[in-house]
Protein backbone atom coordinates (compact mmCIF):
# COMPACT_ATOMS: atom_id res chain seq x y z
CA UNK A 1 0.00 0.00 0.00
CA UNK A 2 2.23 2.37 1.36
CA UNK A 3 4.86 1.67 -2.22
CA UNK A 4 2.32 1.92 -4.28
CA UNK A 5 1.69 4.83 -2.90
CA UNK A 6 5.83 6.32 -3.04
CA UNK A 7 5.35 5.14 -6.85
CA UNK A 8 2.22 6.91 -7.75
CA UNK A 9 3.13 10.09 -6.23
CA UNK A 10 6.48 9.68 -8.43
CA UNK A 11 4.42 8.76 -11.29
CA UNK A 12 2.49 12.54 -10.39
CA UNK A 13 5.42 14.59 -10.45
CA UNK A 14 6.97 12.66 -13.99
CA UNK A 15 3.33 13.43 -15.38
CA UNK A 16 3.47 17.39 -14.59
CA UNK A 17 7.00 17.91 -15.73
CA UNK A 18 6.29 16.17 -18.86
CA UNK A 19 3.36 17.67 -19.48
CA UNK A 20 3.93 18.76 -23.06
CA UNK A 21 6.25 16.65 -24.25
CA UNK A 22 3.12 14.02 -25.02
CA UNK A 23 0.62 15.97 -26.57
CA UNK A 24 -2.05 13.72 -26.87
CA UNK A 25 -2.23 12.16 -23.24
CA UNK A 26 -3.44 14.17 -20.72
CA UNK A 27 -3.59 12.11 -17.33
CA UNK A 28 -5.27 13.39 -14.46
CA UNK A 29 -4.83 12.38 -10.60
CA UNK A 30 -8.26 12.19 -9.09
CA UNK A 31 -7.99 15.12 -6.69
CA UNK A 32 -8.50 13.02 -3.36
CA UNK A 33 -7.83 9.55 -3.87
CA UNK A 34 -4.28 8.77 -5.87
CA UNK A 35 -5.63 5.11 -6.54
CA UNK A 36 -8.08 7.43 -9.50
CA UNK A 37 -6.71 8.34 -12.52
CA UNK A 38 -8.22 9.50 -15.59
CA UNK A 39 -6.83 10.21 -19.12
CA UNK A 40 -7.86 11.87 -21.99
CA UNK A 41 -6.42 10.99 -24.87
CA UNK A 42 -6.82 11.95 -28.67
CA UNK A 43 -7.61 9.62 -31.14
CA UNK A 44 -4.54 8.92 -33.27
CA UNK A 45 -4.52 10.17 -37.23
CA UNK A 46 -4.89 8.13 -40.20
CA UNK A 47 -7.71 5.55 -38.07
CA UNK A 48 -11.43 6.12 -37.94
CA UNK A 49 -10.80 7.90 -34.47
CA UNK A 50 -8.73 10.77 -35.93
CA UNK A 51 -10.33 14.42 -33.83
CA UNK A 52 -12.45 12.17 -31.53
CA UNK A 53 -10.83 12.54 -27.85
CA UNK A 54 -11.33 9.58 -25.69
CA UNK A 55 -11.91 9.47 -21.83
CA UNK A 56 -9.99 6.69 -19.88
CA UNK A 57 -10.56 5.60 -16.05
CA UNK A 58 -7.59 4.08 -14.17
CA UNK A 59 -8.46 2.12 -10.96
CA UNK A 60 -4.74 1.40 -9.48
CA UNK A 61 -4.65 -1.49 -6.77
CA UNK A 62 -2.76 -1.57 -3.66
CA UNK A 63 -0.16 -4.12 -5.17
CA UNK A 64 0.78 -2.03 -7.98
CA UNK A 65 3.32 -1.64 -9.51
CA UNK A 66 3.30 -5.57 -9.24
CA UNK A 67 0.16 -5.43 -10.34
CA UNK A 68 -1.82 -3.37 -13.30
CA UNK A 69 -3.64 -1.18 -12.93
CA UNK A 70 -7.26 -1.73 -14.40
CA UNK A 71 -8.63 0.71 -17.44
CA UNK A 72 -11.19 0.77 -19.77
CA UNK A 73 -12.68 3.46 -22.04
CA UNK A 74 -15.80 5.68 -20.77
CA UNK A 75 -16.21 7.50 -23.64
CA UNK A 76 -18.24 4.97 -26.46
CA UNK A 77 -15.91 3.43 -29.29
CA UNK A 78 -16.01 0.70 -31.84
CA UNK A 79 -12.87 -1.11 -31.57
CA UNK A 80 -12.53 -4.86 -31.70
CA UNK A 81 -10.56 -4.86 -28.51
CA UNK A 82 -12.87 -2.59 -26.45
CA UNK A 83 -15.94 -3.86 -25.30
CA UNK A 84 -18.67 -2.02 -26.35
CA UNK A 85 -20.75 -1.95 -23.23
CA UNK A 86 -18.71 -1.75 -20.42
CA UNK A 87 -14.94 0.01 -22.09
CA UNK A 88 -13.23 -2.40 -21.01
CA UNK A 89 -9.92 -3.01 -23.25
CA UNK A 90 -8.19 -6.55 -24.40
CA UNK A 91 -4.50 -5.41 -24.08
CA UNK A 92 -1.40 -8.00 -23.32
CA UNK A 93 -0.02 -5.40 -20.88
CA UNK A 94 -2.81 -4.69 -18.68
CA UNK A 95 -3.37 -8.76 -18.28
CA UNK A 96 -0.17 -11.13 -18.26
CA UNK A 97 2.56 -9.24 -19.73
CA UNK A 98 2.35 -6.47 -17.27
CA UNK A 99 5.46 -5.43 -15.68
CA UNK A 100 6.39 -2.39 -13.35
CA UNK A 101 8.69 -1.21 -15.88
CA UNK A 102 5.16 -0.04 -17.48
CA UNK A 103 3.27 2.99 -16.36
CA UNK A 104 0.38 4.83 -16.49
CA UNK A 105 1.71 6.79 -18.90
CA UNK A 106 3.10 4.50 -21.11
CA UNK A 107 0.47 2.39 -21.00
CA UNK A 108 -1.92 5.30 -22.23
CA UNK A 109 0.98 5.25 -25.29
CA UNK A 110 0.09 1.57 -25.59
CA UNK A 111 -3.50 2.16 -25.72
CA UNK A 112 -3.41 4.74 -28.40
CA UNK A 113 -0.78 2.41 -30.48
CA UNK A 114 -3.87 -0.42 -30.07
CA UNK A 115 -6.02 1.87 -31.24
CA UNK A 116 -4.40 2.28 -34.65
CA UNK A 117 -3.48 -1.26 -35.10
CA UNK A 118 -6.83 -3.23 -33.71
CA UNK A 119 -6.49 -7.12 -33.18
CA UNK A 120 -9.15 -8.49 -34.87
CA UNK A 121 -8.36 -12.13 -34.22
CA UNK A 122 -8.71 -11.48 -30.65
CA UNK A 123 -12.29 -9.79 -30.12
CA UNK A 124 -14.10 -8.22 -27.24
CA UNK A 125 -16.03 -6.44 -29.75
CA UNK A 126 -17.08 -9.43 -32.01
CA UNK A 127 -18.88 -7.06 -34.28
CA UNK A 128 -16.17 -4.60 -34.76
CA UNK A 129 -13.55 -7.93 -35.00
CA UNK A 130 -15.73 -9.87 -37.83
CA UNK A 131 -16.00 -6.83 -39.94
CA UNK A 132 -12.09 -6.63 -40.00
CA UNK A 133 -11.60 -10.48 -40.29
CA UNK A 134 -14.17 -10.68 -43.13
CA UNK A 135 -11.76 -8.13 -45.24
CA UNK A 136 -15.01 -5.26 -44.53
CA UNK A 137 -12.23 -2.51 -44.15
CA UNK A 138 -14.91 0.02 -45.20
CA UNK A 139 -17.54 -0.63 -42.69
CA UNK A 140 -15.60 -1.34 -40.04
CA UNK A 141 -14.01 2.12 -40.60
CA UNK A 142 -17.49 3.95 -41.33
CA UNK A 143 -18.86 2.55 -37.97
CA UNK A 144 -16.15 3.43 -36.02
CA UNK A 145 -16.01 6.64 -37.81
CA UNK A 146 -19.47 6.91 -36.30
CA UNK A 147 -19.41 6.61 -32.99
CA UNK A 148 -16.19 8.88 -32.93
CA UNK A 149 -18.36 11.39 -33.92
CA UNK A 150 -21.31 10.59 -31.78
CA UNK A 151 -19.46 10.16 -28.51
CA UNK A 152 -15.89 11.23 -28.86
CA UNK A 153 -16.49 14.64 -30.51
CA UNK A 154 -17.50 18.32 -29.41
CA UNK A 155 -20.90 18.88 -29.97
CA UNK A 156 -22.07 20.96 -33.02
CA UNK A 157 -23.74 24.16 -32.56
CA UNK B 1 -14.22 17.00 -20.23
CA UNK B 2 -18.07 17.67 -21.24
CA UNK B 3 -17.09 17.22 -24.43
CA UNK B 4 -16.25 13.29 -24.03
CA UNK B 5 -19.23 12.91 -21.76
CA UNK B 6 -21.98 13.30 -24.52
CA UNK B 7 -23.36 9.94 -23.75
CA UNK B 8 -26.26 10.17 -23.90
CA UNK B 9 -26.04 11.16 -27.73
CA UNK B 10 -25.76 7.66 -28.59
CA UNK B 11 -28.91 6.53 -30.36
CA UNK B 12 -28.66 3.12 -28.56
CA UNK B 13 -30.50 1.11 -26.32
CA UNK B 14 -31.25 2.04 -22.85
CA UNK B 15 -29.69 -0.24 -20.95
CA UNK B 16 -26.61 0.78 -23.12
CA UNK B 17 -26.05 3.91 -21.76
CA UNK B 18 -23.13 5.74 -19.55
CA UNK B 19 -25.22 3.72 -16.63
CA UNK B 20 -24.50 0.03 -18.35
CA UNK B 21 -20.84 0.33 -16.82
CA UNK B 22 -21.97 0.12 -13.41
CA UNK B 23 -24.21 -3.24 -14.06
CA UNK B 24 -23.54 -5.69 -11.10
CA UNK B 25 -21.79 -7.96 -13.07
CA UNK B 26 -22.03 -10.73 -10.27
CA UNK B 27 -25.43 -11.17 -9.84
CA UNK B 28 -25.89 -12.06 -13.75
CA UNK B 29 -24.69 -15.53 -14.91
CA UNK B 30 -24.70 -14.70 -18.84
CA UNK B 31 -21.40 -15.58 -20.13
CA UNK B 32 -21.28 -12.61 -22.02
CA UNK B 33 -20.58 -10.57 -19.27
CA UNK B 34 -17.93 -12.40 -17.83
CA UNK B 35 -15.20 -10.01 -17.80
CA UNK B 36 -11.25 -10.50 -18.02
CA UNK B 37 -10.65 -8.54 -14.82
CA UNK B 38 -13.47 -11.81 -13.77
CA UNK B 39 -11.09 -14.25 -14.85
CA UNK B 40 -7.91 -12.57 -13.79
CA UNK B 41 -9.75 -12.17 -10.25
CA UNK B 42 -10.39 -15.99 -10.36
CA UNK B 43 -7.05 -16.72 -11.25
CA UNK B 44 -5.19 -14.78 -8.81
CA UNK B 45 -7.76 -16.86 -6.22
CA UNK B 46 -6.60 -20.23 -7.68
CA UNK B 47 -3.13 -18.69 -6.59
CA UNK B 48 -4.19 -17.75 -3.23
CA UNK B 49 -5.32 -20.75 -2.74
CA UNK B 50 -2.34 -22.46 -3.66
CA UNK B 51 -0.05 -19.87 -1.69
CA UNK B 52 -1.80 -20.74 1.26
CA UNK B 53 -0.68 -24.29 1.21
CA UNK B 54 3.14 -23.51 0.50
CA UNK B 55 5.15 -20.57 1.33
CA UNK B 56 7.52 -18.50 -1.04
CA UNK B 57 10.75 -20.11 0.43
CA UNK B 58 10.16 -23.58 2.44
CA UNK B 59 11.67 -25.00 5.20
CA UNK B 60 15.02 -26.72 5.27
CA UNK B 61 14.75 -30.37 4.29
CA UNK B 62 16.72 -33.47 4.81
CA UNK B 63 16.88 -34.57 1.27
CA UNK B 64 15.09 -38.37 2.63
CA UNK B 65 12.37 -36.18 1.88
CA UNK B 66 13.09 -35.75 -1.49
CA UNK B 67 13.35 -39.27 -1.78
CA UNK B 68 9.89 -40.20 0.36
CA UNK B 69 8.74 -37.87 -2.27
CA UNK B 70 9.57 -39.84 -5.50
CA UNK B 71 9.34 -43.13 -4.15
CA UNK B 72 6.83 -44.70 -6.48
CA UNK B 73 8.48 -42.84 -8.90
CA UNK B 74 10.82 -43.73 -11.63
CA UNK B 75 14.05 -45.78 -10.64
CA UNK B 76 16.37 -43.23 -12.62
CA UNK B 77 15.05 -40.42 -10.19
CA UNK B 78 15.52 -42.35 -6.92
CA UNK B 79 19.22 -43.32 -8.03
CA UNK B 80 20.00 -40.00 -9.04
CA UNK B 81 18.80 -38.62 -5.47
CA UNK B 82 21.37 -41.18 -3.75
CA UNK B 83 23.87 -40.04 -5.98
CA UNK B 84 22.46 -36.38 -4.82
CA UNK B 85 22.77 -37.25 -1.30
CA UNK B 86 26.72 -37.99 -1.36
CA UNK B 87 27.20 -34.36 -2.12
CA UNK B 88 24.47 -32.47 -0.56
CA UNK B 89 22.41 -33.01 2.67
CA UNK B 90 19.23 -30.27 2.75
CA UNK B 91 16.83 -28.70 0.17
CA UNK B 92 15.06 -25.86 0.64
CA UNK B 93 11.80 -25.67 -1.78
CA UNK B 94 10.10 -22.53 -3.06
CA UNK B 95 6.73 -22.05 -4.59
CA UNK B 96 6.63 -23.31 -7.89
CA UNK B 97 4.87 -19.68 -9.17
CA UNK B 98 7.09 -19.22 -12.30
CA UNK B 99 9.35 -16.77 -10.27
CA UNK B 100 10.86 -20.01 -8.31
CA UNK B 101 14.28 -19.38 -9.99
CA UNK B 102 14.65 -15.82 -9.37
CA UNK B 103 13.44 -16.75 -5.39
CA UNK B 104 15.58 -19.94 -4.65
CA UNK B 105 18.51 -17.51 -6.11
CA UNK B 106 17.43 -14.47 -3.68
CA UNK B 107 17.28 -16.82 -0.55
CA UNK B 108 20.53 -18.73 -1.65
CA UNK B 109 22.52 -15.79 -2.07
CA UNK B 110 21.39 -13.62 1.21
CA UNK B 111 21.48 -16.60 3.05
CA UNK B 112 25.10 -17.11 1.66
CA UNK B 113 26.01 -13.19 2.89
CA UNK B 114 24.15 -14.17 6.46
CA UNK B 115 26.63 -16.76 7.28
CA UNK B 116 29.81 -15.90 5.62
CA UNK B 117 29.50 -12.66 6.81
CA UNK B 118 31.67 -11.74 3.07
CA UNK B 119 31.89 -8.15 3.18
CA UNK B 120 34.14 -8.16 0.07
CA UNK B 121 31.89 -10.09 -1.39
CA UNK B 122 28.58 -7.27 -1.05
CA UNK B 123 31.30 -4.66 -1.70
CA UNK B 124 31.84 -6.39 -5.20
CA UNK B 125 27.94 -6.99 -6.19
CA UNK B 126 27.21 -3.41 -5.29
CA UNK B 127 29.36 -2.47 -7.92
CA UNK B 128 27.01 -4.27 -10.61
CA UNK B 129 24.07 -3.38 -9.11
CA UNK B 130 24.97 -0.05 -9.96
CA UNK B 131 26.23 -1.34 -13.30
CA UNK B 132 22.88 -2.47 -14.01
CA UNK B 133 21.24 0.74 -13.15
CA UNK B 134 22.79 2.24 -15.64
CA UNK B 135 22.50 -0.46 -17.99
CA UNK B 136 18.49 0.43 -17.66
CA UNK B 137 18.82 3.95 -17.38
CA UNK B 138 20.84 4.11 -20.94
CA UNK B 139 18.04 1.45 -22.79
CA UNK B 140 15.64 4.58 -21.56
CA UNK B 141 14.17 3.34 -18.64
CA UNK B 142 12.74 6.08 -16.42
CA UNK B 143 14.37 5.50 -12.77
CA UNK B 144 10.97 5.72 -11.06
CA UNK B 145 10.26 2.52 -11.96
CA UNK B 146 13.06 0.39 -11.34
CA UNK B 147 14.52 1.88 -8.23
CA UNK B 148 12.07 1.06 -5.79
CA UNK B 149 12.89 -2.75 -6.57
CA UNK B 150 16.64 -1.65 -6.20
CA UNK B 151 16.59 -0.24 -3.25
CA UNK B 152 14.65 -2.78 -1.05
CA UNK B 153 17.62 -5.59 -2.35
CA UNK B 154 20.19 -3.33 -1.44
CA UNK B 155 18.85 -3.03 1.96
CA UNK B 156 18.45 -6.47 2.58
CA UNK B 157 22.18 -7.02 1.02
CA UNK B 158 22.98 -4.42 3.95
CA UNK B 159 20.77 -6.31 6.51
CA UNK B 160 22.42 -9.30 6.21
CA UNK B 161 25.54 -8.10 7.10
CA UNK B 162 25.59 -8.51 11.08
CA UNK B 163 26.74 -5.84 13.19
CA UNK B 164 24.63 -2.86 11.72
CA UNK B 165 21.15 -1.45 13.54
CA UNK B 166 19.13 -3.10 10.56
CA UNK B 167 20.97 -6.37 10.69
CA UNK B 168 18.70 -9.16 10.47
CA UNK B 169 18.67 -12.85 12.11
CA UNK B 170 18.31 -15.80 9.98
CA UNK B 171 15.20 -16.17 10.77
CA UNK B 172 14.22 -12.81 9.95
CA UNK B 173 15.82 -13.25 6.58
CA UNK B 174 13.18 -16.37 5.81
CA UNK B 175 10.20 -14.31 7.20
CA UNK B 176 11.24 -11.47 4.71
CA UNK B 177 11.57 -14.18 1.91
CA UNK B 178 8.11 -15.30 2.72
CA UNK B 179 6.83 -11.55 3.09
CA UNK B 180 5.10 -10.98 -0.64
CA UNK B 181 5.88 -7.25 -0.19
CA UNK B 182 9.67 -7.81 -0.02
CA UNK B 183 10.51 -11.66 -1.77
CA UNK B 184 8.21 -10.34 -5.06
CA UNK B 185 9.70 -6.83 -5.01
CA UNK B 186 13.35 -8.86 -4.58
CA UNK B 187 12.50 -11.11 -7.29
CA UNK B 188 11.41 -8.14 -9.55
CA UNK B 189 14.93 -6.60 -8.64
CA UNK B 190 16.94 -9.62 -10.25
CA UNK B 191 14.11 -9.01 -13.33
CA UNK B 192 15.08 -5.59 -13.82
CA UNK B 193 18.74 -6.78 -13.72
CA UNK B 194 18.42 -9.81 -16.11
CA UNK B 195 16.30 -7.63 -18.73
CA UNK B 196 18.42 -4.89 -18.60
CA UNK B 197 21.81 -7.68 -19.29
CA UNK B 198 20.30 -9.23 -22.59
CA UNK B 199 19.22 -6.25 -23.80
CA UNK B 200 22.41 -4.89 -23.07
CA UNK B 201 23.59 -7.35 -24.69
CA UNK B 202 21.01 -8.59 -27.64
CA UNK B 203 23.17 -9.16 -29.91
CA UNK B 204 25.07 -12.27 -28.01
CA UNK B 205 21.70 -13.83 -26.98
CA UNK B 206 19.31 -12.75 -30.25
CA UNK B 207 19.98 -16.61 -31.30
CA UNK B 208 19.10 -18.14 -28.00
CA UNK B 209 15.96 -16.37 -27.93
CA UNK B 210 14.87 -16.73 -31.68
CA UNK B 211 15.52 -20.06 -30.94
CA UNK B 212 13.10 -20.23 -27.54
CA UNK B 213 10.37 -17.53 -28.79
CA UNK B 214 10.84 -16.94 -32.26
CA UNK B 215 10.54 -13.03 -31.05
CA UNK B 216 12.88 -10.30 -30.65
CA UNK B 217 15.04 -9.81 -27.95
CA UNK B 218 12.80 -6.54 -27.04
CA UNK B 219 9.85 -8.36 -27.33
CA UNK B 220 11.38 -11.22 -25.30
CA UNK B 221 12.34 -9.16 -22.77
CA UNK B 222 8.61 -7.32 -22.46
CA UNK B 223 6.85 -10.57 -22.19
CA UNK B 224 9.22 -13.33 -21.11
CA UNK B 225 11.34 -11.58 -18.19
CA UNK B 226 9.70 -8.75 -16.84
CA UNK B 227 6.67 -9.97 -16.48
CA UNK B 228 6.71 -11.63 -12.50
CA UNK B 229 5.50 -15.54 -12.66
CA UNK B 230 7.36 -15.67 -16.17
CA UNK B 231 9.55 -19.15 -16.04
CA UNK B 232 13.27 -18.97 -16.38
CA UNK B 233 15.19 -20.38 -18.89
CA UNK B 234 18.72 -20.60 -19.49
CA UNK B 235 18.46 -17.22 -21.33
CA UNK B 236 17.86 -15.64 -17.65
CA UNK B 237 19.71 -17.68 -16.04
CA UNK B 238 23.18 -16.82 -17.85
CA UNK B 239 21.99 -13.07 -17.98
CA UNK B 240 21.85 -13.00 -14.32
CA UNK B 241 25.16 -14.50 -13.37
CA UNK B 242 27.02 -12.67 -16.34
CA UNK B 243 25.26 -9.22 -14.80
CA UNK B 244 25.77 -9.65 -11.29
CA UNK B 245 28.95 -12.10 -11.55
CA UNK B 246 27.76 -15.01 -9.36
CA UNK B 247 28.38 -18.35 -10.33
CA UNK B 248 25.02 -20.47 -10.10
CA UNK B 249 25.08 -24.14 -10.28
CA UNK B 250 21.96 -25.85 -11.40
CA UNK B 251 21.36 -29.66 -10.66
CA UNK B 252 18.83 -31.17 -13.30
CA UNK B 253 16.79 -33.84 -11.26
CA UNK B 254 15.74 -35.43 -14.64
CA UNK B 255 14.69 -38.82 -15.68
CA UNK B 256 17.46 -39.16 -18.62
CA UNK B 257 20.21 -41.21 -17.57
CA UNK B 258 23.55 -39.56 -18.42
CA UNK B 259 26.24 -42.32 -18.06
CA UNK B 260 27.12 -44.19 -21.04
CA UNK B 261 28.65 -47.34 -18.98
CA UNK B 262 25.36 -47.63 -17.56
CA UNK B 263 25.41 -45.93 -14.03
CA UNK B 264 23.77 -43.16 -13.27
CA UNK B 265 25.08 -39.45 -12.58
CA UNK B 266 23.07 -36.28 -12.46
CA UNK B 267 23.82 -33.97 -14.64
CA UNK B 268 24.09 -30.13 -13.43
CA UNK B 269 25.22 -26.87 -15.48
CA UNK B 270 27.51 -24.32 -14.11
CA UNK B 271 26.78 -20.62 -14.86
CA UNK B 272 29.78 -19.10 -14.71
CA UNK B 273 29.96 -15.05 -15.42
CA UNK B 274 31.60 -14.17 -18.51
CA UNK B 275 32.59 -10.59 -17.73
CA UNK B 276 32.17 -7.98 -19.64
CA UNK B 277 33.28 -4.40 -20.37
CA UNK B 278 34.98 -4.97 -16.93
CA UNK B 279 32.02 -5.89 -14.57
CA UNK B 280 33.92 -7.42 -11.68
CA UNK B 281 33.47 -11.04 -11.02
CA UNK B 282 34.01 -12.69 -8.15
CA UNK B 283 37.71 -13.76 -7.39
CA UNK B 284 37.92 -15.51 -4.34
CA UNK B 285 39.61 -18.63 -6.50
CA UNK B 286 40.43 -20.58 -3.49
CA UNK B 287 38.97 -23.96 -5.10
CA UNK B 288 36.36 -24.36 -2.61
CA UNK B 289 33.87 -22.54 -4.74
CA UNK B 290 31.25 -25.04 -3.90
CA UNK B 291 31.13 -23.78 -0.08
CA UNK B 292 28.46 -21.12 -0.82
CA UNK B 293 29.89 -19.01 -3.70
CA UNK B 294 27.93 -21.32 -5.82
CA UNK B 295 23.99 -21.06 -5.20
CA UNK B 296 23.19 -24.50 -5.42
CA UNK B 297 19.61 -24.53 -7.33
CA UNK B 298 17.62 -27.57 -8.11
CA UNK B 299 15.82 -28.16 -10.89
CA UNK B 300 13.26 -30.94 -10.68
CA UNK B 301 11.73 -31.99 -13.98
CA UNK B 302 8.06 -32.70 -11.19
CA UNK B 303 7.52 -35.72 -13.07
CA UNK B 304 4.44 -36.27 -10.34
CA UNK B 305 2.83 -33.05 -11.45
CA UNK B 306 3.01 -34.16 -15.12
CA UNK B 307 1.01 -37.36 -14.32
CA UNK B 308 -1.58 -35.40 -12.42
CA UNK B 309 -1.96 -32.42 -14.55
CA UNK B 310 -0.66 -32.83 -18.02
CA UNK B 311 -1.42 -28.79 -18.59
CA UNK B 312 1.86 -28.47 -16.28
CA UNK B 313 4.02 -30.51 -18.17
CA UNK B 314 7.71 -29.16 -19.10
CA UNK B 315 7.13 -26.92 -15.56
CA UNK B 316 10.22 -26.71 -13.84
CA UNK B 317 10.30 -25.91 -10.27
CA UNK B 318 13.74 -24.40 -8.91
CA UNK B 319 14.64 -25.63 -4.96
CA UNK B 320 17.98 -24.83 -3.03
CA UNK B 321 20.09 -27.51 -2.48
CA UNK B 322 23.10 -27.11 0.41
CA UNK B 323 26.27 -28.60 0.60
CA UNK B 324 26.74 -31.36 2.96
CA UNK B 325 29.97 -29.79 4.27
CA UNK B 326 31.49 -32.92 6.09
CA UNK B 327 32.28 -34.10 2.05
CA UNK B 328 34.64 -30.79 2.15
CA UNK B 329 37.72 -30.20 4.22
CA UNK B 330 37.49 -26.19 4.90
Amino acid sequence: MQASRARLFKEYKEVQREKSADPDIQLVCDDSNIFKWTALIKGPSETPYEGGVFQLAFSVPEQYPLQPPQVRFLTKIFHPNVHFKTGEICLDILKNAWSPAWTLQSVCRAIIALMAHPEPDSPLNCDSGNLLRSGDVRGFQSMAKMYTRLAAMPKKG
Amino acid sequence: MEKTQNYDEIPVEPETEFTAFNIDYEADDDWSNYKDSDVMQQQSAIFEQDAAKFPFVGDKEPLSSLEAEYKSGSPILLEKIKVLSKEYSAIRRTRGDGNCFFRSFMFSYLEHILESQDQAEVERVKINVEKGRKTLQDLGYADFTFEDFFSLFLEQLESVLQGNDDSISHDELVARSRDQSVSDYVVMFFRFITSGEIRKRSEFFEPFILGLSNTTVEQFCKTSVEPMGEESDHVHITALCDALGVTIRVVYLDRSSCDKDGGVSVNHHDFVPTPSDGATTDTSDTGIICSGMVSHVICSDGCKLQSVKSSFKNIDIFSILYLDMKSFNI
